[in-house]
Protein backbone atom coordinates (compact mmCIF):
# COMPACT_ATOMS: atom_id res chain seq x y z
CA UNK A 1 0.00 0.00 0.00
CA UNK A 2 3.35 1.69 0.07
CA UNK A 3 2.17 5.74 -1.59
CA UNK A 4 -1.44 4.98 -2.12
CA UNK A 5 -2.53 8.57 -1.12
CA UNK A 6 0.14 9.77 -3.96
CA UNK A 7 -1.40 11.76 -6.81
CA UNK A 8 -0.63 10.31 -10.31
CA UNK A 9 -0.09 12.61 -13.03
CA UNK A 10 -2.86 12.44 -16.08
CA UNK A 11 -4.52 14.27 -18.47
CA UNK A 12 -7.49 11.64 -18.29
CA UNK A 13 -11.56 12.93 -18.48
CA UNK A 14 -11.34 12.10 -14.57
CA UNK A 15 -7.90 13.95 -14.13
CA UNK A 16 -9.49 17.14 -15.60
CA UNK A 17 -12.76 17.45 -13.93
CA UNK A 18 -12.91 20.25 -11.51
CA UNK A 19 -11.37 18.89 -7.62
CA UNK A 20 -14.71 19.93 -6.45
CA UNK A 21 -16.89 17.63 -8.40
CA UNK A 22 -14.33 14.96 -8.05
CA UNK A 23 -15.01 15.45 -4.69
CA UNK A 24 -18.71 15.34 -4.48
CA UNK A 25 -19.02 12.38 -6.41
CA UNK A 26 -16.20 10.52 -4.02
CA UNK A 27 -18.55 11.56 -1.02
CA UNK A 28 -21.76 10.44 -3.16
CA UNK A 29 -20.71 7.38 -3.84
CA UNK A 30 -19.51 6.74 -0.28
CA UNK A 31 -22.93 8.13 1.15
CA UNK A 32 -24.72 5.36 -2.00
CA UNK A 33 -23.25 2.43 -0.53
CA UNK A 34 -24.89 3.15 2.95
CA UNK A 35 -28.34 4.21 1.60
CA UNK A 36 -28.17 0.83 0.15
CA UNK A 37 -29.25 -2.49 2.03
CA UNK A 38 -28.41 -5.04 -0.95
CA UNK A 39 -25.71 -6.22 -1.50
CA UNK A 40 -25.77 -6.60 -5.45
CA UNK A 41 -25.51 -2.47 -5.51
CA UNK A 42 -22.86 -2.11 -3.07
CA UNK A 43 -20.59 -5.22 -5.30
CA UNK A 44 -22.08 -2.48 -8.53
CA UNK A 45 -20.58 0.18 -6.95
CA UNK A 46 -17.33 -1.37 -5.96
CA UNK A 47 -17.31 -2.24 -10.08
CA UNK A 48 -17.87 1.08 -10.72
CA UNK A 49 -15.21 2.25 -8.58
CA UNK A 50 -13.02 0.10 -10.69
CA UNK A 51 -14.09 1.27 -13.72
CA UNK A 52 -13.83 4.60 -13.26
CA UNK A 53 -9.89 4.09 -12.01
CA UNK A 54 -9.45 2.31 -15.48
CA UNK A 55 -10.89 5.70 -16.82
CA UNK A 56 -8.29 7.83 -14.95
CA UNK A 57 -5.32 5.36 -16.48
CA UNK A 58 -4.86 3.94 -13.01
CA UNK A 59 -6.19 0.10 -12.77
CA UNK A 60 -3.47 -1.27 -11.65
CA UNK A 61 -3.02 0.94 -8.64
CA UNK A 62 -7.11 0.52 -7.98
CA UNK A 63 -6.79 -3.14 -8.57
CA UNK A 64 -4.36 -3.50 -5.90
CA UNK A 65 -5.70 -0.93 -2.95
CA UNK A 66 -8.83 -3.31 -3.69
CA UNK A 67 -7.23 -6.25 -3.20
CA UNK A 68 -5.80 -4.61 0.01
CA UNK A 69 -9.14 -3.67 1.11
CA UNK A 70 -10.72 -6.95 0.10
CA UNK A 71 -8.15 -8.36 2.51
CA UNK A 72 -9.18 -6.56 5.08
CA UNK A 73 -12.81 -6.61 4.48
CA UNK A 74 -12.16 -10.61 4.65
CA UNK A 75 -10.24 -10.46 7.94
CA UNK A 76 -14.02 -7.82 9.36
CA UNK A 77 -16.21 -10.51 7.99
CA UNK A 78 -14.42 -13.01 10.18
CA UNK A 79 -14.46 -10.87 13.15
CA UNK A 80 -18.17 -9.84 12.53
CA UNK A 81 -19.78 -13.55 10.77
CA UNK A 82 -19.55 -15.24 14.74
CA UNK A 83 -21.19 -12.66 16.85
CA UNK A 84 -24.38 -12.12 15.36
CA UNK A 85 -27.11 -14.63 16.62
CA UNK A 86 -30.01 -13.47 14.87
CA UNK A 87 -31.34 -15.75 12.14
CA UNK A 88 -31.19 -19.29 10.78
CA UNK A 89 -28.24 -21.09 12.35
CA UNK A 90 -26.23 -22.40 9.30
CA UNK A 91 -23.16 -23.76 11.12
CA UNK A 92 -22.48 -24.37 15.10
CA UNK A 93 -18.99 -23.95 16.48
CA UNK A 94 -17.20 -25.18 19.67
CA UNK A 95 -17.28 -22.25 22.78
CA UNK A 96 -21.25 -21.35 21.79
CA UNK A 97 -19.40 -19.84 18.61
CA UNK A 98 -22.13 -19.74 15.57
CA UNK A 99 -22.89 -18.50 12.02
CA UNK A 100 -26.34 -17.92 10.82
CA UNK A 101 -27.71 -16.68 7.90
CA UNK A 102 -28.41 -13.03 9.27
CA UNK A 103 -25.09 -12.47 10.12
CA UNK A 104 -23.03 -13.78 7.05
CA UNK A 105 -25.77 -11.84 5.29
CA UNK A 106 -24.75 -8.39 7.74
CA UNK A 107 -21.21 -9.26 7.47
CA UNK A 108 -21.04 -9.81 3.86
CA UNK A 109 -22.49 -6.06 3.14
CA UNK A 110 -20.06 -4.83 6.27
CA UNK A 111 -16.98 -6.11 4.28
CA UNK A 112 -18.25 -5.05 0.49
CA UNK A 113 -19.09 -1.60 1.93
CA UNK A 114 -15.82 -0.48 3.52
CA UNK A 115 -13.91 -1.78 0.34
CA UNK A 116 -16.84 0.11 -1.97
CA UNK A 117 -16.53 3.46 0.67
CA UNK A 118 -12.93 3.62 0.72
CA UNK A 119 -12.22 3.16 -3.23
CA UNK A 120 -13.74 6.13 -4.37
CA UNK A 121 -11.94 8.18 -1.49
CA UNK A 122 -7.97 6.96 -2.49
CA UNK A 123 -9.06 6.96 -5.88
CA UNK A 124 -10.09 10.81 -6.05
CA UNK A 125 -6.94 10.98 -4.12
CA UNK A 126 -4.86 9.79 -6.63
CA UNK A 127 -5.92 11.73 -9.32
CA UNK A 128 -6.13 15.03 -7.48
CA UNK A 129 -3.72 16.96 -6.26
CA UNK A 130 -3.78 18.19 -2.77
CA UNK A 131 -2.98 21.57 -3.11
CA UNK A 132 -6.44 21.83 -4.92
CA UNK A 133 -8.64 20.14 -2.84
CA UNK A 134 -6.96 22.56 -0.72
CA UNK A 135 -8.11 25.46 -2.78
CA UNK A 136 -11.22 24.20 -3.42
CA UNK A 137 -12.16 23.68 0.05
CA UNK A 138 -11.23 27.15 1.02
CA UNK A 139 -12.20 28.92 -2.19
CA UNK A 140 -16.35 27.28 -2.79
CA UNK A 141 -16.37 25.85 0.94
CA UNK A 142 -15.06 28.55 2.58
CA UNK A 143 -12.98 26.88 5.11
CA UNK A 144 -10.53 28.53 7.02
CA UNK A 145 -6.89 28.23 4.85
CA UNK A 146 -5.35 26.93 8.30
CA UNK A 147 -7.44 23.69 7.97
CA UNK A 148 -6.73 23.20 4.69
CA UNK A 149 -3.46 23.99 4.57
CA UNK A 150 -3.20 20.99 7.48
CA UNK A 151 -4.94 18.13 5.50
CA UNK A 152 -2.62 19.01 2.74
CA UNK A 153 0.85 19.24 5.32
CA UNK A 154 -0.82 15.65 7.02
CA UNK A 155 -0.60 13.90 3.64
CA UNK A 156 2.55 14.96 3.07
CA UNK A 157 3.99 14.12 6.39
CA UNK A 158 3.08 10.51 5.97
CA UNK A 159 5.22 9.05 3.68
CA UNK A 160 8.08 11.59 5.58
CA UNK A 161 7.43 9.84 9.04
CA UNK A 162 6.74 6.38 7.62
CA UNK A 163 11.00 6.84 6.19
CA UNK A 164 11.89 8.59 9.54
CA UNK A 165 10.39 5.32 11.15
CA UNK A 166 12.44 3.01 9.02
CA UNK A 167 15.23 5.02 9.27
CA UNK A 168 14.99 4.64 13.02
CA UNK A 169 14.76 1.13 12.75
CA UNK A 170 17.77 0.23 10.47
CA UNK A 171 19.48 2.37 13.30
CA UNK A 172 18.26 0.11 15.84
CA UNK A 173 18.84 -2.85 13.70
CA UNK A 174 22.31 -2.15 13.40
CA UNK A 175 22.25 -2.01 17.17
CA UNK A 176 21.41 -5.71 17.49
CA UNK A 177 17.66 -4.68 17.83
CA UNK A 178 15.91 -7.76 16.36
CA UNK A 179 12.41 -6.32 15.17
CA UNK A 180 11.96 -9.86 13.06
CA UNK A 181 10.36 -11.30 15.61
CA UNK A 182 7.24 -13.67 14.74
CA UNK A 183 5.79 -12.66 18.41
CA UNK A 184 3.31 -9.74 17.49
CA UNK A 185 3.65 -8.63 21.21
CA UNK A 186 7.10 -8.60 21.47
CA UNK A 187 7.30 -6.26 18.27
CA UNK A 188 5.41 -3.80 19.89
CA UNK A 189 7.44 -3.71 23.14
CA UNK A 190 10.53 -3.33 20.82
CA UNK A 191 9.00 -0.73 18.65
CA UNK A 192 7.14 1.57 22.00
CA UNK A 193 10.47 3.03 22.52
CA UNK A 194 11.30 4.23 18.63
CA UNK A 195 8.33 6.42 19.37
CA UNK A 196 10.53 9.16 20.70
CA UNK A 197 13.15 9.43 18.70
CA UNK A 198 9.98 9.50 16.11
CA UNK A 199 8.59 12.31 18.02
CA UNK A 200 11.47 14.35 18.67
CA UNK A 201 12.80 14.04 14.83
CA UNK A 202 9.22 14.68 13.29
CA UNK A 203 8.86 18.08 15.96
CA UNK A 204 12.27 19.22 14.91
CA UNK A 205 10.92 18.71 11.11
CA UNK A 206 7.51 20.72 11.97
CA UNK A 207 9.15 23.53 12.94
CA UNK A 208 11.59 24.02 9.99
CA UNK A 209 7.83 23.66 7.87
CA UNK A 210 6.18 26.27 10.91
CA UNK A 211 9.30 28.70 10.31
CA UNK A 212 9.88 27.99 6.09
CA UNK A 213 5.64 28.26 5.71
CA UNK A 214 6.02 31.93 8.26
CA UNK A 215 8.86 33.43 5.97
CA UNK A 216 6.83 32.73 2.52
CA UNK A 217 3.91 34.92 4.04
CA UNK A 218 1.79 32.05 5.57
CA UNK A 219 0.13 34.38 8.08
CA UNK A 220 -0.88 36.62 4.72
CA UNK A 221 -3.14 34.33 2.91
CA UNK A 222 -6.38 35.22 2.23
CA UNK A 223 -9.67 33.36 0.40
CA UNK A 224 -8.94 34.74 -3.33
CA UNK A 225 -5.37 34.21 -2.34
CA UNK A 226 -5.16 30.98 -4.53
CA UNK A 227 -3.65 31.45 -8.29
CA UNK A 228 -5.27 28.55 -9.79
CA UNK A 229 -8.72 28.94 -10.92
CA UNK A 230 -11.19 25.47 -11.35
CA UNK A 231 -13.78 25.77 -14.24
CA UNK A 232 -17.04 24.27 -14.41
CA UNK A 233 -17.47 22.70 -17.52
CA UNK A 234 -20.21 20.09 -19.50
CA UNK A 235 -18.47 17.02 -18.09
CA UNK A 236 -18.58 17.94 -14.44
CA UNK A 237 -22.14 18.79 -15.11
CA UNK A 238 -22.70 14.94 -16.82
CA UNK A 239 -20.37 13.51 -14.39
CA UNK A 240 -22.71 15.14 -11.20
CA UNK A 241 -25.81 13.83 -13.00
CA UNK A 242 -24.30 10.04 -13.23
CA UNK A 243 -23.66 10.69 -9.49
CA UNK A 244 -26.68 11.79 -8.21
CA UNK A 245 -28.75 9.03 -10.47
CA UNK A 246 -26.11 6.13 -8.45
CA UNK A 247 -27.52 8.30 -5.25
CA UNK A 248 -30.80 7.47 -6.39
CA UNK A 249 -31.07 4.26 -7.41
CA UNK A 250 -29.09 2.62 -4.75
CA UNK A 251 -31.46 4.52 -2.03
CA UNK A 252 -34.13 2.70 -4.11
CA UNK A 253 -32.47 -0.22 -4.74
CA UNK B 1 22.19 46.18 2.82
CA UNK B 2 22.35 44.05 5.92
CA UNK B 3 23.45 45.87 8.97
CA UNK B 4 24.16 44.03 12.27
CA UNK B 5 25.71 46.41 15.55
CA UNK B 6 26.48 44.67 18.62
CA UNK B 7 23.91 41.84 18.22
CA UNK B 8 23.33 39.60 21.57
CA UNK B 9 20.78 37.06 21.22
CA UNK B 10 20.39 34.41 24.04
CA UNK B 11 17.35 31.99 23.59
CA UNK B 12 15.11 31.45 26.44
CA UNK B 13 16.27 28.79 28.54
CA UNK B 14 19.61 28.81 27.73
CA UNK B 15 22.41 29.51 29.74
CA UNK B 16 24.60 30.74 27.61
CA UNK B 17 24.55 33.61 24.65
CA UNK B 18 24.02 32.28 21.32
CA UNK B 19 24.97 35.37 19.53
CA UNK B 20 27.32 37.78 21.35
CA UNK B 21 27.85 41.13 20.55
CA UNK B 22 28.10 40.50 16.51
CA UNK B 23 28.71 43.15 14.48
CA UNK B 24 28.97 42.65 10.17
CA UNK B 25 28.45 44.99 7.26
CA UNK B 26 27.27 43.04 4.11
CA UNK B 27 27.16 44.67 0.39
CA UNK B 28 24.71 44.60 -1.78
CA UNK B 29 25.89 42.03 -4.08
CA UNK B 30 28.73 40.73 -1.84
CA UNK B 31 28.98 36.63 -0.81
CA UNK B 32 29.39 35.65 2.27
CA UNK B 33 30.34 32.04 3.61
CA UNK B 34 29.77 31.63 7.72
CA UNK B 35 31.68 28.68 8.86
CA UNK B 36 32.25 27.42 12.21
CA UNK B 37 31.80 24.65 14.84
CA UNK B 38 28.78 23.24 15.61
CA UNK B 39 27.00 25.28 18.32
CA UNK B 40 28.64 28.38 17.44
CA UNK B 41 25.65 30.39 16.11
CA UNK B 42 26.19 30.52 12.75
CA UNK B 43 22.48 29.08 12.40
CA UNK B 44 20.93 31.61 14.29
CA UNK B 45 22.58 34.36 12.74
CA UNK B 46 20.79 33.34 9.61
CA UNK B 47 17.88 33.52 11.94
CA UNK B 48 18.89 37.13 12.83
CA UNK B 49 18.54 38.05 8.96
CA UNK B 50 15.64 36.44 8.21
CA UNK B 51 13.61 37.76 11.68
CA UNK B 52 13.02 34.34 12.68
CA UNK B 53 14.78 35.66 16.21
CA UNK B 54 13.49 37.46 17.90
CA UNK B 55 9.96 36.69 15.56
CA UNK B 56 9.48 33.03 16.05
CA UNK B 57 12.22 31.90 18.99
CA UNK B 58 11.72 34.20 21.32
CA UNK B 59 14.53 34.98 23.88
CA UNK B 60 16.81 38.11 24.58
CA UNK B 61 17.55 40.22 22.11
CA UNK B 62 20.23 43.13 22.21
CA UNK B 63 21.85 45.29 19.75
CA UNK B 64 20.66 45.78 16.27
CA UNK B 65 19.74 44.36 12.78
CA UNK B 66 18.95 46.56 9.71
CA UNK B 67 18.19 44.94 6.51
CA UNK B 68 17.62 47.75 3.58
CA UNK B 69 17.07 50.31 6.50
CA UNK B 70 14.36 47.90 7.96
CA UNK B 71 14.64 47.14 11.99
CA UNK B 72 14.48 43.36 11.79
CA UNK B 73 13.01 43.75 15.89
CA UNK B 74 10.33 46.10 14.60
CA UNK B 75 9.02 44.82 11.31
CA UNK B 76 7.25 41.37 11.15
CA UNK B 77 8.95 38.35 9.78
CA UNK B 78 6.51 38.73 6.30
CA UNK B 79 8.01 42.18 5.92
CA UNK B 80 11.53 40.98 6.70
CA UNK B 81 10.96 38.16 3.63
CA UNK B 82 10.01 40.52 0.81
CA UNK B 83 13.87 41.16 1.19
CA UNK B 84 15.70 37.94 2.64
CA UNK B 85 14.75 34.44 1.05
CA UNK B 86 15.58 31.81 3.32
CA UNK B 87 16.62 28.25 2.60
CA UNK B 88 17.40 25.33 5.38
CA UNK B 89 19.34 22.49 5.74
CA UNK B 90 16.42 20.04 6.43
CA UNK B 91 15.46 19.76 2.62
CA UNK B 92 12.14 17.61 2.89
CA UNK B 93 11.09 19.76 6.34
CA UNK B 94 11.16 23.31 4.88
CA UNK B 95 8.99 21.46 1.64
CA UNK B 96 5.05 22.17 2.31
CA UNK B 97 3.95 21.00 -0.88
CA UNK B 98 3.81 17.41 -2.82
CA UNK B 99 4.20 18.96 -6.25
CA UNK B 100 6.83 21.28 -7.81
CA UNK B 101 4.73 23.97 -9.50
CA UNK B 102 2.44 24.12 -6.30
CA UNK B 103 5.98 24.64 -3.62
CA UNK B 104 6.92 27.13 -6.09
CA UNK B 105 2.99 29.39 -6.34
CA UNK B 106 3.03 28.62 -2.64
CA UNK B 107 4.89 32.41 -1.59
CA UNK B 108 3.82 33.90 -4.74
CA UNK B 109 -0.16 33.50 -3.38
CA UNK B 110 0.63 34.14 0.01
CA UNK B 111 2.28 37.49 -0.91
CA UNK B 112 -0.62 38.62 -3.36
CA UNK B 113 1.48 38.91 -6.17
CA UNK B 114 -1.06 39.87 -9.38
CA UNK B 115 -2.05 37.49 -11.56
CA UNK B 116 -0.49 38.10 -14.73
CA UNK B 117 2.84 38.10 -12.95
CA UNK B 118 3.01 35.17 -11.53
CA UNK B 119 3.28 32.62 -14.18
CA UNK B 120 6.60 34.20 -15.63
CA UNK B 121 8.00 34.28 -12.03
CA UNK B 122 6.96 30.49 -11.78
CA UNK B 123 9.27 30.25 -15.24
CA UNK B 124 11.73 32.68 -14.33
CA UNK B 125 12.36 30.63 -10.83
CA UNK B 126 12.71 27.20 -12.55
CA UNK B 127 14.51 28.16 -15.38
CA UNK B 128 17.17 29.63 -12.59
CA UNK B 129 16.98 26.97 -11.10
CA UNK B 130 17.72 24.63 -13.57
CA UNK B 131 14.88 22.80 -12.89
CA UNK B 132 12.07 23.91 -15.63
CA UNK B 133 11.54 20.10 -17.16
CA UNK B 134 10.51 19.03 -13.55
CA UNK B 135 7.88 21.53 -13.13
CA UNK B 136 4.89 18.73 -12.83
CA UNK B 137 6.82 16.12 -10.99
CA UNK B 138 5.32 14.85 -7.72
CA UNK B 139 8.25 16.37 -5.18
CA UNK B 140 8.17 12.91 -3.39
CA UNK B 141 10.20 11.50 -6.90
CA UNK B 142 13.05 13.81 -6.75
CA UNK B 143 16.62 13.44 -5.67
CA UNK B 144 17.73 15.52 -2.84
CA UNK B 145 19.77 17.94 -5.01
CA UNK B 146 16.46 17.95 -7.07
CA UNK B 147 14.44 18.88 -4.01
CA UNK B 148 17.03 21.51 -2.62
CA UNK B 149 17.11 22.63 -6.21
CA UNK B 150 13.16 23.21 -5.80
CA UNK B 151 13.47 25.01 -2.01
CA UNK B 152 15.70 27.47 -4.26
CA UNK B 153 12.99 27.93 -6.82
CA UNK B 154 10.73 29.02 -4.09
CA UNK B 155 12.88 31.92 -2.83
CA UNK B 156 13.91 32.66 -6.33
CA UNK B 157 10.27 33.23 -7.32
CA UNK B 158 9.81 35.68 -4.76
CA UNK B 159 12.57 37.61 -5.90
CA UNK B 160 14.17 38.84 -2.67
CA UNK B 161 17.25 41.05 -2.56
CA UNK B 162 19.39 38.71 -0.10
CA UNK B 163 19.16 35.24 0.54
CA UNK B 164 20.46 33.65 3.78
CA UNK B 165 20.96 29.98 3.48
CA UNK B 166 21.99 27.22 6.59
CA UNK B 167 23.72 24.84 5.58
CA UNK B 168 21.91 24.35 2.41
CA UNK B 169 24.45 21.15 1.09
CA UNK B 170 24.20 19.25 4.41
CA UNK B 171 22.18 16.47 3.13
CA UNK B 172 23.98 16.76 -0.29
CA UNK B 173 26.45 14.40 -2.24
CA UNK B 174 29.72 16.93 -3.32
CA UNK B 175 27.99 16.88 -6.73
CA UNK B 176 24.77 17.74 -6.19
CA UNK B 177 26.68 20.46 -3.39
CA UNK B 178 28.10 22.08 -6.11
CA UNK B 179 25.24 22.40 -8.33
CA UNK B 180 23.46 24.46 -5.94
CA UNK B 181 26.47 26.44 -5.16
CA UNK B 182 26.86 27.56 -9.21
CA UNK B 183 22.94 28.08 -9.06
CA UNK B 184 23.98 30.63 -5.91
CA UNK B 185 26.72 31.99 -8.15
CA UNK B 186 24.76 32.73 -10.77
CA UNK B 187 21.68 34.68 -8.71
CA UNK B 188 24.82 36.81 -7.65
CA UNK B 189 26.95 37.59 -10.51
CA UNK B 190 23.77 37.44 -13.63
CA UNK B 191 20.45 38.70 -10.76
CA UNK B 192 23.02 40.98 -8.49
CA UNK B 193 21.77 39.07 -5.34
CA UNK B 194 23.76 39.16 -1.93
CA UNK B 195 23.98 35.49 -0.61
CA UNK B 196 24.93 35.09 3.19
CA UNK B 197 25.23 31.00 3.22
CA UNK B 198 26.51 28.97 6.27
CA UNK B 199 28.44 25.79 4.92
CA UNK B 200 30.62 23.46 6.41
CA UNK B 201 32.20 22.40 3.42
CA UNK B 202 34.93 25.23 3.08
CA UNK B 203 36.56 24.04 -0.02
CA UNK B 204 33.13 25.12 -1.42
CA UNK B 205 33.27 28.15 0.33
CA UNK B 206 36.87 28.94 -0.33
CA UNK B 207 35.53 28.85 -4.35
CA UNK B 208 32.80 30.78 -4.15
CA UNK B 209 32.36 33.26 -1.54
CA UNK B 210 33.83 36.76 -1.76
CA UNK B 211 34.21 36.55 1.97
CA UNK B 212 34.50 34.35 4.80
CA UNK B 213 33.36 34.75 8.23
CA UNK B 214 34.94 32.45 11.00
CA UNK B 215 31.92 32.00 13.99
CA UNK B 216 33.15 30.68 17.54
CA UNK B 217 31.32 30.68 20.71
CA UNK B 218 28.89 33.15 19.21
CA UNK B 219 31.35 35.75 18.15
CA UNK B 220 33.32 36.50 15.01
CA UNK B 221 36.53 34.81 14.95
CA UNK B 222 38.02 35.86 11.84
CA UNK B 223 36.48 37.73 8.93
CA UNK B 224 37.61 38.67 5.44
CA UNK B 225 38.49 37.44 1.95
CA UNK B 226 39.22 33.53 1.76
CA UNK B 227 43.04 33.69 1.35
CA UNK B 228 43.60 36.46 4.39
CA UNK B 229 41.69 34.11 6.87
CA UNK B 230 42.67 30.80 5.49
CA UNK B 231 46.51 32.17 6.28
CA UNK B 232 45.37 32.53 10.21
CA UNK B 233 45.04 28.16 9.76
CA UNK B 234 46.36 27.58 13.37
CA UNK B 235 43.88 30.04 15.09
CA UNK B 236 41.17 27.79 12.77
CA UNK B 237 42.30 24.18 13.26
CA UNK B 238 41.95 25.55 17.31
CA UNK B 239 38.02 26.28 17.09
CA UNK B 240 37.92 23.16 15.15
CA UNK B 241 37.49 24.26 11.51
CA UNK B 242 38.68 22.39 8.99
CA UNK B 243 40.92 23.68 6.65
CA UNK B 244 41.82 22.69 2.83
CA UNK B 245 44.75 21.23 3.00
CA UNK B 246 46.57 22.45 0.23
CA UNK B 247 45.86 25.59 2.54
CA UNK B 248 47.85 23.94 5.25
CA UNK B 249 50.22 23.28 2.94
CA UNK B 250 51.17 26.89 2.10
CA UNK B 251 50.91 27.69 5.66
CA UNK B 252 54.24 25.32 6.46
CA UNK B 253 55.86 25.91 3.50
CA UNK B 254 55.42 29.67 4.15
CA UNK B 255 56.80 28.49 8.19
CA UNK B 256 59.87 26.51 6.43
CA UNK B 257 60.73 30.08 4.32
CA UNK B 258 60.23 28.24 0.97
CA UNK B 259 56.76 30.07 -0.32
CA UNK B 260 55.48 33.68 0.46
CA UNK B 261 53.02 33.83 -1.47
CA UNK B 262 49.23 34.12 -1.83
CA UNK B 263 46.91 31.33 -0.33
CA UNK B 264 46.29 28.94 -2.77
CA UNK B 265 42.14 28.26 -2.73
CA UNK B 266 41.97 25.58 -5.77
CA UNK B 267 43.81 23.10 -6.92
CA UNK B 268 45.55 25.11 -10.05
CA UNK B 269 47.09 27.20 -7.57
CA UNK B 270 48.10 25.05 -5.57
CA UNK B 271 49.98 23.15 -8.33
CA UNK B 272 51.44 26.97 -9.25
CA UNK B 273 52.67 27.30 -5.72
CA UNK B 274 54.56 23.76 -5.89
CA UNK B 275 55.91 24.42 -9.22
CA UNK B 276 56.80 28.08 -8.57
CA UNK B 277 57.74 28.07 -4.90
CA UNK B 278 59.54 31.63 -4.19
CA UNK B 279 58.34 33.25 -6.89
CA UNK B 280 54.59 32.60 -6.74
Amino acid sequence: MKGFLDYVDGNSVLHRLNPMTKLIISFGLCASCFLTQNHAVVAAIALFDLCLGALAGISRRSALIFISLLKLSAALFLLQVFFVRQGNILLVLPFGLRVTDAGVSFSALFALRLAAVTMPLSLMLSITRMSDIANVLVRYLGIPYKYAFVLTTAMRFIPLFTEEMAGIMEAQTARGVRFDTGNFFRKVRLLLPLCVPLLISSVRRIEVSAISAELRGFNLRGRSSGYKRYSFGANDAAALFICVMIIVASAMI
Amino acid sequence: MIKIEGLVFRYDGSPRDALNDISLDIEEGDFVGIIGPSGAGKSTLTYALNGVVPHHYSGNFRGRVEICGMDTAKAGPEAISKYVGSVFQDIEGQILSSVVEDEILFGLENFGIPRGEIEPRVEYALKTAGISELRHRNISSLSGGQKQKVALASIIALRPKIMALDEPTGELDPQSSRRVFETLKELNERHGLTIVVVEQKIMMLCEFAHRLVVMDEGRIAAEGPAREVLRRGGMLEEIGVNIPRIATLARKLRGLGLYDGITPLNLAEAEKMMRNGRQC
